[in-house]
């Protein structure tokens, strides 16, 4: 607990001298509330008018502890005090002399911590800082990252769910270190952990769907205008409460405010520049769109801020389909046709990060392809809706390049690492071209998201095909992407070499055969190599994979695409976690990749904290509940800390 | 120091600060006052009352004009008024007034105008009441200080 100087000077060990807005139009009732206050020990500042409240507020948020608001207030409603509050982090405790059941009810709905019924008696004063802790708490809890499960695929807008919120906000006070680490946003996973918050609410899974409202009703706005209230309004969606709508909100903004700032970054000289990143997250949109019949890539504003002008869609399916093997990436695990989801990137089911560490592993083989490797790029572009999708697209193309491993057949060098980079951030999809095959890898996790490669039907190069012929991938081994491997796979380590040694194979225009039995159904689909079939199959898997996905991914995600490198722990962990049956070889997998990927670029290292920067930084001050945030989904909190 | 004077007054203070609580004048919050006030806050408690009397004049003439004409009463402002007051009355503990405003509130909620005013002067009429016994109770506080004594705690239960 910090040390706060009281009025006299003195130190004293928190909640003394916590530091408490008090607002209250009524004069008797403001004295007797800052007296009860100072008695409780607390630095007080009071006002009558709530203007002024908030213009104190917003000077500076980190100026007070908490709040406490009558909430009727003739000239100012408590509850914009509330939100502005909530924006900021702030536990805000609402006052009224109404004890009315709908009066509370409200106030607690909006998001208040507490609701004291006036006459407040010092008791119930002595207890507010609680309020302050437990939101520091649960800042804490994200960090710490605890479950790994992931939201099972749902069909609703709105998938309450009983879960520990997470990261929801990060408190400015010094989280920052544990939250940058942490990739958990707190949304879209399950977890059962306890409940830090004192407000229980069941967690709003943010789909597609409920986005897509949610950016028509800001569009509709006007987003300078848009206020949760109306945007909760217009959305008219039963069961979501202003305050997740606020959550989402402050999220939203952050993330477009990264897309702005992205855009503007400089982008690595890689072959792929700014416009090509863009372009590619574009393409990538346009590649889904293509491929995915089913599903409509919602345009929003927000897609318009992306640099569309520079899509060239030609180039990206080119880039896109080339030289993916389907049989080479295979992400772990075995996600089975597990849904119908029409939209590949509709939904994902979980995170794919842990299972991401693949692709790092033929980063490190694909020399000749790190020229092709997306510049690391933080600009999402297009519709936060979309996000996800392109997100995936974005990253997994992106996170292909560093695979760039297939030397020749490689313009899709970048589709390689894609593939494989998709994995890391969420369950890739790469839809350029509705024949591409999809190489789906399922986590571990129940709707592990699955890595759809494209493309890899069109392998075009025999001499990768012939690379992974090798008839199986050894049993030990983790079938990564063999298909990536340029001949000169330089897998370090047992398992790679395994891997290496089946792209090495040199088998003359044979198809990879996956064994199926490694990495179950996955790897079934991976056997017919022939792209046809292997599409079909995996596409529909893709479909459903997919349709899980519930919230789209911010445009952090898209910062995977730039790091080609997983930090090994990352790798670790991914590798480490669903599946089961190649848990062995994961282990293996992971050290042999570690040095690989020390090697890899600077960002590399970063990458992590890259995203998780970004992510961290959208996820501040978001208020608490129900805001699933996408990192969460997507499995960020089990990304492992660098 | 005359401890016979000081304990007589002292006693005086008991026994009218009880009866105003039996008389239903004044309720517990108005315990709670009296404790918050201490040597740094020696004049806490009369200083809230008097901002409560304020109040209550303040929020009066505004129902009252309200309340004038008989086809315009602006019920919402004068719900608005009720609630303030009840707030700031259940606040130090002034029990009837807060009573009345709860007849008050329902007067207003049907747009009885005849029960608002009959409301009106009650609470007018409870609201300078208070102020009188407190007046005088704030006056033996002072004779027992002057007294050199203390002002003892009572406990209302």
């Amino acid at each position: 607990m910090e040390l706060r100087s009281t009025d006299d000077g003195r130190h004293e060990k928190f909640p003394v001298g916590m530091r408490v807005l008090a607002v209250d139009d009524n004069p008797t009732c403001l004295r007797k509330l800052e007296e009860l206050l100072l008695r409780c020990k607390y630095h007080v500042t009071k006002t009558m008018e709530s203007k002024k409240a908030l213009e104190m507020l917003r000077e500076n948020s980190n100026m007070f502890d908490l709040v406490i608001s009558d909430v009727e207030m003739p000239d100012t409603d408590g509850f914009k005090l509330l939100e502005i509050g909530l924006e900021m982090d702030l536990p805000v405790i609402m006052l009224s002399a109404h004890s009315d059941y709908d009066s509370v009810m409200k106030g607690i709905i909006h998001g208040a911590c507490d609701y004291l019924v006036k006459p407040v008696g010092l008791k119930e004063l002595q207890n507010i800082w609680h309020h302050v802790v437990k939101k520091n708490i649960k800042s804490y809890a994200k960090n710490i990252g605890p479950s790994r499960q992931l939201l099972p695929p749902s069909e609703s807008d709105l998938v309450p769910r009983a879960s520990k919120k997470r990261k929801e906000k990060v408190n400015d006070s010094g989280d920052e270190d544990e939250s940058d680490r942490d990739e958990d946003d707190g949304e879209g996973s399950e977890q059962d952990g306890d409940e830090s918050g004192t407000r229980k609410k069941p967690r709003v899974v943010w789909s597609q769907e409920l986005h897509q409202k949610f950016v028509s009703a800001v569009q509709q706005l006007g987003l300078d205008k848009a206020v949760p209230k109306k945007i909760l309004d217009l959305m008219s969606i039963e069961g979501l409460t202003r305050e997740n709508v606020a959550s989402h909100l402050q999220k939203y903004r952050l993330y477009l405010k990264k897309i702005d700032e992205g855009q503007q970054q400089n982008m690595t000289p890689d072959a792929f520049g700014t416009r090509d990143s863009s372009y590619f997250q574009m393409a990538q949109l346009d590649g889904l769109r293509d491929f995915t019949a089913t599903r409509q890539i919602p345009s929003s504003g927000l897609l318009s801020r992306s640099h569309l002008t520079k899509l060239q869609p030609p180039m990206y399916s080119s880039i896109n389909l080339q030289g993916m093997n389907s049989s080479s990436f295979i992400q772990q695990g075995h996600h089975q046709n597990s849904s119908n989801s029409a939209n590949p990137f509709g939904t994902y089911h979980t995170t794919l990060s842990p299972r991401i560490q693949n692709v790092n592993l033929f980063q490190r083989t694909s020399s000749p392809l790190e020229t092709l490797q997306f510049p690391r790029s933080k600009s999402y572009i297009g519709d936060f809706k979309g996000i996800g999708d392109r997100a995936i697209g974005g990253s997994f193309l992106d996170s292909c390049m560093p695979f760039g491993s297939s030397s020749t057949s490689l313009p899709s060098a970048s589709t390689n690492t894609l593939m494989l980079q998709a994995n890391y951030t969420q369950p890739l999809h790469i839809t350029s071209d509705g024949n591409q095959p999809c190489i789906e890898g399922n986590q571990s996790n129940s709707a592990s998201p699955n890595i759809s490669f494209q493309g890899l039907s069109r392998f075009p190069s025999h001499s990768w095909q012939g690379n992974l012929n090798t008839t199986r991938f050894p049993p030990s081994s983790l079938p990564l992407n063999p298909a990536f491997l340029p001949d000169q796979v330089t897998c370090a380590g047992n398992n790679l070499g395994d891997c290496t040694s089946l792209v090495s194979a040199g088998n003359p225009g044979g198809e990879i055969q996956c064994e199926p039995q490694l990495l179950g159904g996955f790897m079934q689909n991976m056997n017919p190599l022939d792209g046809q079939k292997w599409e079909q199959q995996n596409c529909t898997m893709l479909n459903n994979t997919f349709g899980n996905i519930e919230y789209p991914l911010p445009a952090d995600n898209m910062v995977f695409r730039d790091n080609n490198a997983i930090r090994s722990k990352g790798l670790d962990e991914s590798l480490m976690n669903p599946i089961d049956n190649n848990q062995e070889y994961v282990g293996k997998a992971t050290t042999m990749l570690d040095p690989e990927m020390k090697s890899g670029k600077p960002e590399n290292d970063n990458q992590h904290d890259v995203f998780d920067d970004i992510m961290n930084e959208m996820m501040k001050q978001e208020e608490n509940n129900g805001m699933v945030s996408v990192a969460t989904r997507f499995g960020f909190d089990s990304f492992p800390p660098p | 120091m005359n401890t016979t004077v000081v304990a007589q007054l002292q006693r005086q203070f008991q026994d009218y600060i009880v009866s105003l609580y039996q008389q239903g004048f004044l309720d517990n919050q108005f315990s709670e006052l009296r404790k918050l006030q201490d040597e740094g806050t020696p004049d806490f408690v009369s200083e809230v009352v008097f901002l409560f009397f304020d109040d209550c004049s303040k929020l009066i003439n505004t129902m009252s004009t309200s309340l004038e004409q008989p086809d315009n009463v602006d019920f919402k402002q004068l719900d608005s008024g009720v609630h303030q007051l009840k707030g700031s009355s259940s606040s130090v503990g002034a029990k009837r007034v807060k009573n009345v405003c709860i007849s008050f509130k329902e007067c207003c909620d049907v747009q009885n105008r005849e029960g608002c005013l009959r409301c009106l002067q009650q609470v007018d009429y409870e609201y300078k009441m208070l102020k009188t016994k407190l007046q005088e109770l704030f006056n033996l506080e002072q004779q027992i200080l002057q007294a050199g004594g203390t002002i003892p705690q009572v406990d209302i239960s």
